[in-house]
């Protein structure tokens, strides 16, 4: 490759580098749009050859200056984040750079500013995205690095092999990864996670969009969609894969025949919601991703209590105040991209209402009602009084004469008669509407919940997706108070993940899960329980105490697996550097054939002298008419061939040089 | 060899490094990246400092693979003339594997410059050439050599010194002349003058093309015709102009030093104008002759004057 491709090579390389760097603060969102912009021209500009910065460098770094000046002006003034204008100044150093003059130098230094910009991105983004620019943008830049080194100080047209030098380079920078990673496992955390600002608002923005009334007609697209609007940490932690439980959003209390809306007020905002008696209850430490779109907060059911919550934003984590919105739901009063908090839940224990008048309200069946649903009704709760028995019967029919369908096109006039009587068929909206209201034509107080419904483990989390969105009925027991009645079909309630889009999303999401768990919420607890479970493995759990929910002893065993790993991996890494430093190197097979030609001198007693090499032996012996001048040269000369020359030695051929050293010469 | 260089020789690691100037950057914002990690405890942080000291491991580790298995001969000239560019070459071998961006220069800093080499290959010996510059004149005892590199990505600068002990003459900088000095015999004929004339009274010494303003009267008349131009005659010089220079032994340092390189330069002067120079030095004398050899044994000469045989001190 001549100096003209080396060079394009480089740059195209060097380039890719900063791309890689700027992707990863770009896809924070944290960066101005118009630094993004000025970036992105430059390197437009450097990937087509342009560097008009090459002929005025001294009126570039003036304009540099100048953008600095503004920026940390900004900054100062509080309209712009300092971490942000740290980052934003060293894009345009990058981007300035770029377009500089091109020699090895220049590379290292859009290289170097290229690398504070990842540490930036670090700072402002915790997403799965960081890693594969971190991964991108290692590489590119290595590769670049190492050509720049093997081109030297001063650029040479001549002909240079690369091949081997990517190569070498290449499983350095492979190893480099596995090194970082090791590092980053087992170097002990001296603090906690505080700084990070690890939410940004999210490729995809929301997708359940919780809003405050529920329109009937309509596909039920968001039963498709696989990405994570929810994780929460529960404690106790429950053994089963599948969390088949409800996670109350909001409740719908009005209904006008066509959609469901609340009528709470909103109380004062506060930090902390109680909504019942948190004794003996069910902790859930949840996260509400971007992907969920909304600010009603979201529990177990029956949530009792809503703890501190932190919304957390482009410029950071801040605490985040609630707001009770009647009896109907709790959310979060500030904006953020995520929220996290504490809410606290008890399924044992039902909420009670006691106003009648509230009680009333929630009887009130819509102003034009189908007079079929009313007799349906009636026919299905025949005699029984009791609303949960009426409730437990209508429910019953509803799942077993009705079936679960997304496809539904077009608007009707009472979309509840046509699901009863003509289609037959909805999702869970159509299933909780018809319960409510068919329970409300018989007197029984009955709300409609919107929430999802399932959760699946990943670690030692749970992760809820919008597929899981779902939608079912509280019906008002005067006995147990607030009873939950589902009359969707088991196989509408989990989400629906069926296309192709969906499922690249499921893998995406998985992976991000996983990012989140393992890398960016990486703790001492993390690395504690990793050594721990390492030296003292936990004994396999029985299905007896998986279902008393009981957590398995750990072994009290002497740790062979420990062991057994600390050995591979110490195998492993001494293997690794022997190949690496060539220590492990066969020796040479000339190296052998010296160390014989040296014990067969020492035989015939020719020895060499203090300071003399095999090289020089042979002119001393010649010097001397030594008898074994000649066969001792021959042998020396072969030797060095060997050696150095490329032209190795033969068995027979280094016998018959070593066996002319013992016969008489006449020479 | 001793003590001093024993001891000197013992202390010093058989690997040296250097950090480069990107390098030292390179740490600073590792530096730096640490600290924030564990300010803040940011994981991502985390991850980039173990890429970052990863990197540094593997520069040591690679660059040590480098530099390992190198062999390196030095391949030195006759004599370099002082304070002015020469070319010193290097052989470089490599028995197995491959090395990268090697840089050849001499230890111990007895000659400024350095060689590059970009790759060798095993079993194929590369030389490179080293434009570097003698500070002074004299004998040069040159000990060892120094091969370094800046692989895999220039942040640090490894080295290995080669014990190579060599000895290079360094002749006097050939200085200015002002006046030339008396010839020993006052003889002047022909075309003296003249840089290329063999046109002395001697035997024939060869025929070759009438120059420039040369004297026609040498004509080879006959081949001139017989291969159609001119050619001259050209004998053996009998009348050629015959110097010994001479340095005084009790001249102290800098006088010495200054008429070496005067007689360096008259040397040159005299002998392109087809004299025959001849020195008288320290001691020393060097009957009057001409011709490069020649004058590479007055230079020679001139190197040692005021210095003891190689391996003694002055």
């Amino acid at each position: 490759m001549n100096l003209a491709e080396r060079r394009t090579l480089r740059l195209r390389l060097r380039d890719l580098a900063a791309a890689s760097s700027f992707a990863a603060v770009a896809l924070s969102g944290a960066l101005p749009i118009y630094v993004s912009i000025v970036f992105g021209a430059a390197l437009f500009l450097s990937l087509a050859g342009q560097r008009p910065f090459e002929r005025h460098p001294a009126w570039s770094v003036v304009v540099l200056l100048g953008l600095a000046v503004l920026l940390f002006g900004l900054a100062f003034r509080g309209q712009l984040d300092l971490v942000v204008a740290a980052v934003a100044f060293a894009t345009l150093v990058t981007g300035q750079r770029m377009l500089s003059e091109p020699t090895p130098s220049t590379d290292q230094q859009v290289l170097l500013a290229s690398l504070l910009l990842m540490t930036g991105a670090a700072a402002l983004s915790g997403e799965i995205w960081y890693a594969l620019c971190l991964l991108s943008f290692g590489v590119f830049a290595c590769l670049s690095l190492g050509m720049t080194v093997v081109e030297g100080p001063i650029e040479r047209d001549e002909e240079l092999p690369l091949a081997p030098v990517m190569r070498q380079v290449s499983i350095g920078v492979a190893l480099a990864l596995v090194g970082g990673v090791s590092f980053f496992i087992l170097f002990p955390r001296l603090s906690w996670n505080l700084a990070s600002r690890r939410t940004g608002p999210g490729l995809l923005g929301g997708t359940t969009g919780m809003t405050d009334r529920v329109r009937l007609g309509g596909g039920g697209d968001i039963k498709t969609s696989a990405r994570v609007v929810l994780r929460a940490k529960i404690e106790p932690r429950p053994t089963a894969e599948k969390l088949e439980k409800y996670w109350v959003g909001r409740h719908f209390d009005t209904f006008d025949g066509r959609e469901w809306r609340g009528t709470g007020q909103p109380e004062e905002p506060k930090p902390r919601v109680m909504l019942g008696d948190p004794s003996a209850a069910i902790i859930q430490r949840i996260e509400l991703l971007p992907a969920y779109g909304s600010r009603t907060l979201v529990g177990l059911e029956h949530p009792v209590y809503f703890g501190p919550a932190v919304a957390l934003t482009t410029s950071g984590a801040m605490p985040a105040n609630l707001i009770k919105v009647g009896s109907e739901e709790v959310r979060i009063a500030d904006d953020g991209n995520a929220y996290t908090y504490t809410a606290q839940s008890r399924d044992d224990a039902p909420m009670r209402e006691d106003d009648p008048q509230v009680l009333e309200a929630l009887r009130r069946l819509p102003p034009k009602i189908d007079p079929r649903v009313s007799e349906l009704a009636t026919r299905l709760a025949g005699s029984a009084t009791d609303p949960e028995q009426i409730a437990r019967r209508l429910e019953q029919w509803l799942r077993n004469n009705l079936e679960y369908t997304l496809e539904l096109p077009g608007e009707v006039e009472d979309p509840l008669a046509d699901f009863l009587f003509v289609r037959k068929a909805g999702h869970c909206e159509h299933f909780a509407t018809a319960l409510a209201v068919m329970l409300r034509t018989r007197g029984v107080p009955t709300r409609v919940v919107g929430g999802f419904f399932g959760g699946e483990r990943v670690s030692d989390r749970y992760v809820v997706r919008a597929g899981d969105a779902h939608a079912w009925v509280e019906a008002y027991s005067p006995a147990r108070g607030w009873v939950t009645f589902d009359a969707t079909p088991d196989d509408g309630r989990g989400s629906r993940p069926q296309v192709l889009i969906a499922k690249i999303l499921d893998a995406y999401e998985r992976l991000e899960e996983l990012w989140r768990s393992r890398v960016v919420d990486y703790s001492l607890i993390d690395q504690w329980t990793f050594v721990r479970e390492l030296i003292r493995p936990p004994a396999n759990a029985s299905r007896q105490q998986e279902d008393r929910d009981e957590r398995p002893e750990p072994s009290t065993r002497t740790p062979t697996r420990a062991i057994l790993a600390a050995l591979a991996a110490g195998i492993a890494v001494w293997v690794v550097w022997q190949r690496l430093t060539g220590a492990s190197a066969r020796r040479h097979p000339a190296a052998d054939f010296l160390t014989a030609l040296e014990r067969r001198l020492d035989q015939v007693q020719v020895r060499l002298r203090e300071g003399e090499d095999i090289e020089r032996l042979p002119e001393r012996l010649r010097r001397e008419h030594h008898r074994l001048a000649e066969p001792v040269r021959r042998a020396s000369r072969r030797y060095l061939e060997a050696r150095f020359g490329g032209r190795p030695l033969s068995k027979s051929e280094r016998q018959a040089l070593l066996d002319a050293l013992t016969a008489p010469r006449n020479s | 060899m001793t003590w001093r260089e024993r001891w000197r020789r013992w202390l010093r690691p058989p690997r040296t490094l250097k950090i480069t100037r990107i390098g030292r950057t390179y740490l600073v914002i590792t530096l730096g990246v640490g600290l924030g990690a564990l300010n803040t405890g940011n994981n991502l942080l985390y991850l980039v400092l173990g890429f970052l000291l990863s990197i540094i491991v593997l520069s040591g580790v690679l660059s040590e693979r480098v530099i390992r298995d190198l062999a390196v001969r030095r391949l030195l000239p006759d004599g370099a003339f002082a304070q002015e560019p020469f070319a010193l070459r290097y052989e470089v071998t490599r028995a197995e594997g491959r090395a990268f961006a090697v840089k050849v220069s001499e230890g111990e800093g007895a000659l400024a410059g350095w060689a590059w080499i970009p790759t060798v290959l095993a079993g194929q010996p590369v030389v490179a050439r080293a434009d570097v510059v003698a500070p002074r004149r004299g004998p040069l005892r040159l000990k060892e050599v120094q091969l370094s590199t800046f692989f895999p990505f220039g942040l640090f600068e490894k080295s290995r010194t080669f014990e190579l002990e060599d000895l290079l003459l360094v002749w006097p900088r050939r200085g200015f002349t002002c006046t030339p000095p008396q010839a020993d015999h006052g003889r002047q004929a022909g075309e003296l003058g003249n840089q290329r004339h063999r046109d002395g009274s001697g035997d024939v010494q060869g025929l070759r093309e009438l120059g420039e303003l040369e004297d026609a009267r040498r004509v080879h008349w006959k081949k001139s015709a017989s291969v159609g131009k001119l050619l001259k005659v050209e004998r053996e010089r009998e009348d050629k102009k015959q110097f010994t220079l001479r340095i005084g032994s009790e001249v102290p340092g800098d006088q010495l030093e200054r008429d070496c390189e005067e007689t360096a330069a008259l040397t040159n002067r005299l002998l392109s104008e087809g004299g025959d120079v001849g020195l008288e030095a320290g001691g020393r004398k060097i009957r009057p002759g001409s011709g490069p050899g020649h004058e590479k044994r007055i230079l020679s000469a001139l190197a040692m004057l005021g210095y003891a045989l190689p391996g003694r001190e002055r």
